[in-house]
């Protein structure tokens, strides 16, 4: 027997049942949409004519920024970003006119019949030039605590550098999609691949100049999302909407992997100017920190991410003064989006840099070096949060424990003393993720439930299900409350007049807000069944009240005689001839999160995640390739709801950050066109890429600060843990060359590179 | 595009295509189809029979989700192959069975790969389980109690964004310590497979107007080298293609049109491998896995299978060819340093007759090479080296698996009495076409053993090439590459001898 349900879509999916937009029949009268991309960064368009093209025998329709019957605008939190450009293209890719055609081959051989005269300008590509010429969105965003300058005049050591990470693809294996119908009056649904309904709703809205409620969003799941369907979604969800408006046929539009990895934003680069001041035990007592991103075009989700960037330089160091500055910086590239980690992992990646030198600089072990800057419970974090149960140290022993750590560093040591062509290194660390987000009004969820007449239950929340099984996890949620098998529980496609106003299925808090949210509808459901659950035990001759009143595996019986009972089947029936409600809407909000922009102060986060790996690599020399030999992996994970999804979810994120951090590569050419737009030249890891041995500890702490029934998120955390590889081939790379400077990401050929360097 | 382009595109709405009849088993079911020109069987399956179970995630061939499993007659036995869909053209599968996810069970009745993938929880958005699915169902038609080695090779042409592989590994795993091959195929593909082999339908074609995909007006699939003969002698312009992985990506992504492809794949009699006083030699038709499983490869030339187990994944080498990759000429071909360096030469077929030419002579330039328009390549002719030379080959690459190499090489030394008597190296992806380094030849002939320095010989040899910068590498890494190759190469050999 099982200890955990099975993945509540699993049976379809590994039959190909499962339904995923675009790949399913097209409905009758459907037309294809293939777009005019723009062959610049940037520039003015002086000329667009469509209308050769529109004269091809089968083009139904080519539509431009003309034809937008509302506001040309698809910038959310900021205004900034048209439908598509009037005058001036902001990026390589941008769509500038779409063809319809029935015929998809029709329609993409007629996008090269439409002419355009465009003035090329300059693009702005590089972070540092955007930066100089202060192209930002907003002003630089600021938390700081204690007294910087004075605490660096009196450190005993510092240091300074400057920190790059790079962008990464989501690669999510299903591309950007949606299908638009048109329904009645001028009521059209979007089936899309979004994790944003509302906000999807809500733009095509107002590009088409209609009340919401003319907009119905329905997401059956997405093959994978990754950050990367939570806003850069919308431009396509609104394309094909735009389309169906004004044809009053349905318009798919499905991105090829090229056209995707081409046209759309990415993981932000940041690059990050930094000084510390330590002591010599390797204590920080300052840390001095400009953060700053490239966010491509529009300011897209930029600013939130680089918000959580700033929330997580310091990670799980305690630093008694802190200056966290940051700014996103306007570039001609694909806006850079939401990414799994939003920031946090490029963060990190500075603040365990820095931890890395300070442990190399005073020949301090780097575990112990951590360990000694560790957050412990009550301290406060810059922005003025009290970290709350939380034992980093106690992790990192843990950790030191699991993998034996003294035994793993002689064993390399040995390794290195005696082999010339190859050098293995290890690599820590550890992390402390906030969980909430960060913009406070998104903390909010709701769920719509019904107990049908034999005793079967629809669920519907504003959770998109992408693979992080938040469908799964709420059905647990309601097969708790309710005492029936998750197998009783479908979890619906998210639609918009089911469940409205749903924030995004981001920031990890998916089955925290949704699961929160159909626990509240469950326990009203139950409430409600209660009363009618002890007329009919007293009909058996069970006196019993509401309270003792037990639902488990479909059985409903009081505790006192347990062994007299009804079916949940027959009390739903019992409730509805009793006129009793069989449906409950839950609604929840994270209590307690805010933060004050402006002052850099607040209690953003319900909580913390904690958690530590360490991998230990080998490279060659010869070749600049490198193995994974082993991970270790302790993570924090509450009362977990399932430990099968979260293992699932710890291993996706360690293998998609040792990704990011290795093998893939977005080079750029001069003109602002990303090379690598397929997985023949972006790779991506496969099955012969993850660890050697790979070891993962839940510990079930923490739960005290937590969510669901005790639970914890578990989707981006886990991504920090890819980091310890590219530490743990830096630290292989010095084996062989002390003054080695390693690049990002630790590509064969940055590793062969960083050798050379004398 | 101008008026011109404008005009053919309403003109190839009534220009006459030649559409494949095609006969063939779908997931047990003997079916009928008409495919046209150059329609990939990930798009028949669904645009022609709705099948959505497939899916397409690159369209190239390089992440699997399309996979599907072909069952097809070899040696008087049915084998059945993984192979991506969105490549592998719907002609080809007249005469075979294609297998795809709806064959293998439904929600109700999981097959036993599904319900062990269900229980280690190997599926998280599912949009490329499918393709895990097939990828082990031919795992596990072919082979019983598959090692771990075996597993990684089947499983490195999918790629999953979501699980990190360990669910899938572990379920994977448990399949092959737990089932046999009884358990995976069913009966009722099991009786197909004498129908498969006695199967001798000829291909038939039919015409029709339409604007089909991509504007191929002919895709055709001669049985012999008597048909082959007439086509060579009347098309000028069509284009050969055995599995098609080149040139099925060039159709899919660049949007090349190609207006005749000719499909050599069911030439008869070009799928053999054997030994001869010549060397070994392989049919123009042979996969690199009908390669990979010829005992006389294994035996004489284990250097090439080792080289072709890093080439690809398994979808692309059941159906991809060496003589493909000869006749491409990429400067990164993968296994032409080695050819090169092995002496290996071509039997080149036209309406003529036969000719024979040496590999080294036949790249030209970049893509160019010594094959006239109306020739192809038949057999390839690989020496077997006498015992006791070293050969060896190296191959880099940003990935483990599944990438395209940005430096390949290879290496043949051979020394009597502590002298240099044999010194072929060859490099690809260092200039525009695979090379043999005249530098080595010439420094490391008649030298002794005593006077050889790797280090200075990898360094001289480094100079001779001076490759581009592009996605795959910048200049500095590759010529690094390649001196690191040497180094290697001289040291191996040298610590080989005992020095």
């Amino acid at each position: 027997m099982k200890k955990y349900p099975d993945h509540i879509s699993g049976k379809l999916h590994l039959t190909g049942a499962s339904r995923f937009i675009g790949d399913e029949v097209p409905l009758p009268g459907m037309l294809h949409a293939k777009f005019l991309f723009a062959p610049v960064a940037h520039g003015r368009i002086k000329r667009l004519d469509v209308s050769r093209a529109a004269s091809v025998p089968g083009i139904v329709r080519i539509v431009t920024a003309a034809d937008v019957p509302g506001a040309n605008q698809i910038g959310h939190v900021i205004k900034d970003e048209p439908l598509f450009p009037e005058s001036e293209i902001m990026y390589f890719g941008q769509p500038l006119a779409m063809v319809l055609a029935e015929d998809e081959i029709l329609a993409e051989n007629a996008v090269k019949l439409i002419e355009l005269d465009i003035e090329e300008l300059e693009p702005v590509l590089d972070v540092d030039a955007a930066d100089e010429r202060g192209e930002w969105y907003v002003p630089e965003r600021k938390i700081e605590c204690g007294d910087v300058e004075k605490a660096l005049q009196e450190a005993e050591f510092t240091l300074s550098g400057v920190t790059e990470s790079a962008g990464q693809e989501h690669f999510y294996m299903e591309s950007q999609r949606c299908r638009a119908v048109p329904g009645e009056g001028s009521t059209l649904t979007l089936c899309t691949a979004t994790q944003s309904t509302m906000e999807v709703q809500e733009v095509m809205s107002h590009v088409l100049g209609l009340p919401a409620h003319h907009i119905i969003i329905d997401v059956p799941r997405l093959g994978g999302a990754f950050g990367g369907k939570e806003r850069a979604g919308t431009l396509w969800a609104c394309l094909a909407g735009l389309g169906a408006f004004l044809t009053k046929r349905p318009v798919q539009v499905l991105l090829t992997r090229d056209e995707d990895m081409k046209v759309t934003g990415k993981r932000h680069p940041f690059k990050s100017k930094w000084r510390v001041g330590f002591d010599a035990r390797g204590r920080i007592s300052v840390y001095d920190i400009e953060l700053i991103s490239n966010g491509g075009a529009y300011a897209d989700l930029s600013i939130a991410i680089l918000e959580r960037a700033m929330f997580h330089a310091e990670n799980a160091c305690h630093i008694p003064n802190a200056r966290i500055r940051g700014r996103a910086c306007r570039t001609n590239l694909p806006s850079n989006t939401a990414f799994r980690g939003f920031g946090a992992p490029q963060g990190i990646f500075v603040i365990e840099s820095v931890l890395e030198k300070i442990a190399e600089q005073l020949r301090l072990d780097p575990l112990e070096v951590r360990k000694i800057n560790a957050y412990q419970t009550g301290d406060l974090a810059p922005y003025g949060q009290t970290v709350k149960e939380c034992d980093i140290s106690g992790l990192l022993d843990r950790l030191a424990h699991t993998s034996d750590y003294e035994g793993l560093k002689k064993e390399v040591a040995e390794f290195n003393a005696a082999h010339n062509s190859q050098k293995q290194g290890l690599g820590i660390v550890p992390v402390k993720f906030g969980i909430s987000f960060t913009t406070a009004l998104l903390n909010q969820a709701s769920a719509l439930l019904w107990i049908y007449i034999d005793g079967s239950a629809s669920l519907t929340t504003g959770g998109v299900e992408m693979g992080q099984e938040v469908s799964t996890k709420c059905a647990i949620v309601v097969s708790r409350v309710l005492g029936i098998p998750v197998e009783k529980i479908r979890v619906e496609s998210n639609n918009s007049q089911r469940v409205g106003n749903a924030s995004p299925t981001a920031a990890s808090t998916g089955s925290d807000l949704n699961g929160h949210a159909s626990r509240i509808a469950a326990e009203k459901v139950r409430d409600h069944l209660l009363p009618v659950a002890v007329e009919m035990l007293a009909q058996h001759g069970v006196e019993c009240h509401p309270e003792d009143i037990c639902l488990e595996e479909g059985s409903v019986f009081s505790r006192i005689e347990p062994e007299k009972k009804t079916t949940f089947a027959d009390l739903v029936r019992e409730a509805y001839n009793s006129r009793v409600p069989l449906a409950a809407y839950g609604y929840y909000s994270t209590p307690g999160v805010h933060f004050d922009r402006d002052k850099g102060v607040g209690n953003p986060f319900h909580y913390y995640v904690c958690g530590c790996a360490l991998s230990q690599v080998e490279i060659d020399l010869l070749n600049g390739e490198h193995r994974v030999l082993k991970t270790f992996i302790v993570h924090e994970n509450g009362n977990s709801l399932s430990e099968e999804i979260d293992r699932g979810q710890i291993v996706g994120a360690f293998v998609q950050s040792a990704g990011w951090c290795t093998i893939e590569e977005l080079p750029l050419d001069t003109k602002g066109r990303y090379l690598a737009v397929n997985p023949s030249t972006y790779k991506i890891p496969t099955v012969r890429d993850i660890p050697e041995q790979l070891e993962i500890e839940l510990v079930p702490a923490g739960a005290d600060y937590a969510s669901v029934f005790g639970s914890k998120a578990v989707g981006e955390p886990p991504f920090i843990y890819g980091l310890s590889v590219w530490f743990a081939i830096q630290n292989a790379v010095r084996a062989a060359n002390p003054v080695a400077q390693l690049r990002f990401p630790a590509t064969p050929e940055a590793v062969l590179l960083s050798l050379n360097k004398e | 595009m101008d008026q011109t382009s404008n005009n053919m595109l309403h003109q190839a709405r009534d220009r006459a295509y030649q559409y494949n009849r095609i006969v063939f088993w779908l997931n047990g079911e003997r079916r009928s189809a008409e495919i046209a020109p150059a329609q990939t069987t990930l798009e028949f399956l669904q645009q022609d029979l709705h099948l959505y179970g497939t899916k397409c995630s690159c369209n190239e061939g390089d992440c699997g989700a399309c996979t599907v499993t072909v069952a097809s007659p070899r040696e008087g036995r049915v084998v059945y192959e993984a192979v991506n869909s969105c490549l592998y053209n719907a002609a080809k599968l007249h005469g075979k069975h294609l297998i795809t996810v709806e064959g293998l069970g439904t929600p109700a009745i999981l097959h036993p790969i599904q319900k062990a993938m269900l229980n280690f929880h190997a599926t998280q958005c599912g949009y490329c389980s499918p393709g895990f699915v097939m990828s082990l169902f031919a795992l596990l038609a072919t082979l019983e109690r598959p090692n771990e080695e075996d597993i990684l090779a089947a499983l490195e042409g999918n790629l999953c964004r979501c699980t990190g592989y360990d669910s899938i590994l572990k379920a994977a795993r448990h399949l092959a310590q737990t089932t046999s091959g009884e358990d995976i195929v069913p009966q009722s593909f099991r009786a197909i497979e004498p129908l498969l082999l006695d199967f001798s339908d000829a291909p038939a074609s039919e015409e029709k107007k339409g604007v089909p995909l991509r504007h191929c007006e002919r895709y055709q699939t001669p049985s012999n080298l008597d048909e082959l003969s007439e086509i060579l002698r009347e098309e000028p312009d069509a284009v050969f293609i055995n599995g098609g992985t080149d040139i099925m990506v060039q159709m899919n992504v660049q949007r090349r049109q190609y207006r005749i492809l000719i499909d050599l794949s069911s030439i008869a009699g070009l799928d053999a491998i054997a030994s001869s006083p010549e060397g070994i030699r392989i049919g123009a038709n042979c996969t690199y896995s009908q390669i990979l499983a010829a005992p006389a490869v294994k035996a004489d030339l284990p250097y090439l299978s080792d080289l072709i187990e890093n080439i690809a994944s398994q979808q692309i080498r059941n159906f991809a060819t060496l003589a493909g990759n000869v006749a491409n000429a990429s400067p990164i071909g993968d296994t032409l340093p080695l050819l090169l360096v092995l002496g290996a030469s071509l039997v080149l077929f036209s309406a003529d007759g036969e000719s024979k030419i040496p590999l080294r002579e036949f790249f030209l330039d970049y893509r160019k090479t010594a094959l006239r328009q109306d020739e192809i390549i038949k057999e390839i002719i690989i020496p077997i080296p006498p015992k006791g030379e070293f050969v060896s080959w190296q191959k880099a690459a940003k990935r483990k698996a599944v990438d395209i190499s940005s430096v390949v090489s290879a290496i043949r030394l051979k020394e009597e009495n502590g002298v240099i008597k044999t010194a072929e190296l060859a490099c690809g992806g260092v200039a525009v076409v695979p090379k043999l380094s005249m530098k080595f030849y010439k420094a490391m002939l008649n030298m002794e053993l005593q006077g050889l320095h790797p280090q200075e010989i990898s360094e001289y040899v480094a100079s001779e090439f001076s490759p581009i910068s592009d996605v795959r590498g910048s200049d500095q890494y590759r010529t690094q590459l390649l001196q690191n190759h040497v180094l290697t190469y001289l040291q191996d050999f040298l610590q080989g001898r005992g020095a």
